[in-house]
């Protein structure tokens, strides 16, 4: 019986150690209060006050379409380079190509950050473009380190996909450009998905490379969700993040439910 | 007077102008500095069902891909019907490929499947729809339309994947190792449904195989191959009886090799000096290019040797020994037999009475003979 409770005990630890801050969170995204550490009473107060907050509106759908345009870009580009370095055989460069796709993976963002800075600046001194620093700047430099992880998640599928289902179908007349759409794609579709997905989180997550690239106005949400905190927490701030993990629970709930049909089918 | 018509109209190799189908000239492909298939010359002709057999490197699959058109040649010649194939791409050859995976593709049912190269072609919807439940019907799978590779045994998606190779109607169908992923009873069963569409729709066969049996049950004719080379090409009895090295000997069945030198060397007979490894001398009854103090080696099959207790007539082809081991197999008893010369022989005997009181045992001495033609003489 000892060993019986031991598990659950352990268990019982290990998630409140990882969900008690969320659930305090989501607790006190309800609280009366404008002290965030005080309980007063139930409130949706702080939903309403966020809905009218001009800037974290604005900051969430410009966080949302970069986040959205760069997977996307992320995805098509990431699967390209995971295509190049299965399927292309042996080409002169192809070692060095897997490890530079791979680099930004442990690059600290700090650096990748800084070294973007510096890229657009210089290339704006060159020849004009981008003129600036905002939407395109950030959906490029996040295009760039997310496609590492596309290429991660796309190239181990490609690796377990069987070479011979390919040659099928190019023995059955296929064409290669309709082999790739027939057969390899539909196939590797569940890792472009869940490659999309990492790479919009990623790039929705993430606050020093936007940090560094940004400009005037074009402020990502976590770049305000930072600022405002460093004037002190407001409650509004939690019932953001309230929404966020909602949002985030339900794709997950989603994804994990399509796998489950997907693989019964 | 008609036999011989017969014999010349189902085996075209033996008919000096026939033309080959496939045409396979000095071909070789390297990888690196390894030579996967060196210098391989090779005539299949139509309607045959060539069985390639080889262990594993032997260069056979890679041989086959070159015929699919997955690898390129790095020499050679390969024609089928007449037409180069140097610069045709895979999907534009006359050839469908029976994966040794199978390779249906997993996001599709059996219908898809087998309908994929068809829609390739680009007919017609109703003459795709006519042509799948042909073949349906012949692969036995009309129940199975519907469903996914997954949801399929074993032996289902071995009929799926022949089925689509065959949509196509190809003048030419590759299998790679086509029931290596069988049990033994299926496979057995499948073996001869597969000759029986091969027979009934006319198409070429060639099938890579490891496995001599399959190969023997098969094949019109079986091309063995070591180490990127063909060592020997020839029906299955010729293989098996006229092997004409000593590995094609081994690896084809059980074999008896003893080393010897010749003794004799006349034109109707040769005799041949393998005290040391048989305990006798071996007469062979017919004349064997050689040369006198020649080494070669005598290969002889289990079931061409003979036990006795008595010492039969003839001063050759004779040898005794213990018996050490009996397998009673059913259908046959095999004796593992360690002669005196310190050579361990297997011995066949067919077990044709259900009664064999008096039958040889264990630990028994025992005289081994053979006829003067049993064996085959090998010189390399």
């Amino acid at each position: 019986m000892r060993r019986g409770l031991f598990i659950p005990i352990v268990a019982v630890l290990g998630f409140v150690f990882l969900y008690a801050p969320i659930v305090s969170l989501i607790v006190f995204s309800f609280n009366e209060s404008q002290l965030v550490t005080v309980w007063t009473g139930f409130s949706t107060k702080w939903y309403g006050e966020l809905f009218r907050d001009p800037q974290i509106l604005g900051a969430a759908w410009l966080s949302l379409q970069i986040a959205a345009t760069s997977a996307t870009i992320a995805t098509i580009l990431g699967t390209l380079a995971g295509i190049a370095l299965t399927r292309l055989g042996h080409f002169r460069g192809r070692t060095a190509l897997t490890g530079m796709a791979s680099a930004p993976l442990v690059m600290p963002e700090v650096i990748t950050g800084l070294s973007l800075l510096l890229l657009f600046v210089s290339m704006e001194a060159a020849f004009g473009w981008p003129a600036g620093r905002g939407f395109t700047t950030i959906v490029i430099a996040h295009t760039t380190f997310c496609m590492a992880y596309v290429t991660v998640v796309v190239r181990s599928r490609l690796v377990d996909m069987d070479r011979s289902l390919d040659e099928a179908a190019l023995d059955l007349g296929a064409t290669p450009l309709r082999v790739f759409f027939d057969i390899t794609l539909p196939i590797i579709s569940p890792a472009l998905i869940s490659g999309w997905l990492l790479a919009f989180t990623l790039s929705l997550d993430d606050l020093v490379i936007a940090s560094f690239v940004s400009g005037p106005g074009a402020s990502t949400l976590p770049m305000v969700i930072f600022s405002k905190i460093r004037l002190g927490v407001s409650p509004d701030v939690n019932a953001l993040a309230t929404i966020i993990i909602a949002i985030v629970a339900l794709g997950v709930a989603g994804a994990t439910l399509f796998g489950m049909r997907r693989a019964k089918n | 007077m008609k036999k011989p018509q017969i014999a010349a109209d189902t085996r075209p190799w033996r008919d000096p102008d026939a033309k080959p189908f496939v045409r396979i000239r000095n071909v070789t492909k390297t990888f690196g500095d390894v030579y996967a298939v060196d210098d391989v010359s090779l005539d299949i002709y139509k309607g045959e069902l060539f069985c390639l057999l080889g262990g594993s490197g032997s260069g056979k699959s890679t041989l086959l891909r070159m015929l699919a058109g997955f690898e390129t040649m790095t020499a050679g010649v390969i024609e089928i019907d007449g037409q180069d194939m140097a610069n045709v791409p895979p999907y534009e050859r006359p050839v469908n490929m029976m994966f040794q995976s199978y390779a249906l593709f997993p996001h599709m049912t059996v219908e898809n499947n087998i309908a994929y190269g068809l829609k390739r072609e680009g007919l017609p919807k109703t003459e795709i729809a006519e042509r799948v439940g042909e073949l349906l019907k012949l692969t036995r799978l009309e129940n199975f339309r519907a469903r996914k590779p997954h949801q399929l045994s074993g032996g289902q998606r071995q009929r799926v994947a022949l089925a689509r190779a065959l949509a196509k109607r190809p003048k030419l169908l590759l299998l790679d190792e086509p029931l290596g992923a069988l049990d033994k009873k299926l496979r057995e069963d499948t073996q001869y449904e597969l000759v029986k569409i091969q027979e009934t729709l006319g198409v070429t066969f060639i099938v890579v195989t490891h496995d001599q049996e399959e190969a023997m049950v098969l094949a019109t004719r079986i091309g063995v191959m070591n180490e990127g080379k063909i060592a020997q090409i020839g029906e299955p009895q010729e293989i098996y009886e006229f092997p004409n090295t000593r590995f094609v000997a081994d690896f084809i069945g059980t074999v008896n090799m003893f080393e010897g030198v010749v003794t004799e060397d006349e034109d109707d007979h040769i005799r041949i000096d393998a005290s040391s490894e048989a305990g006798c001398d071996i007469y062979v009854g017919h004349g064997v290019d050689c040369a006198p103090e020649q080494i070669l080696w005598y290969a002889i099959r289990p079931e061409k040797m003979v036990l006795s207790r008595e010492r039969p007539e003839g001063d050759a082809n004779i040898t005794h020994g213990l018996v050490q081991d009996i397998a009673y197999l059913g259908d046959i008893s095999m004796y593992r037999v360690m002669l005196d010369s310190g050579k361990r022989v297997h011995v066949t005997k067919t077990n044709a009475s259900r009664y064999d009181e008096d039958g040889i045992r264990w630990d028994e001495r025992v005289f081994v003979s053979w006829a003067s033609d049993a064996g085959a003489v090998l010189t390399s």
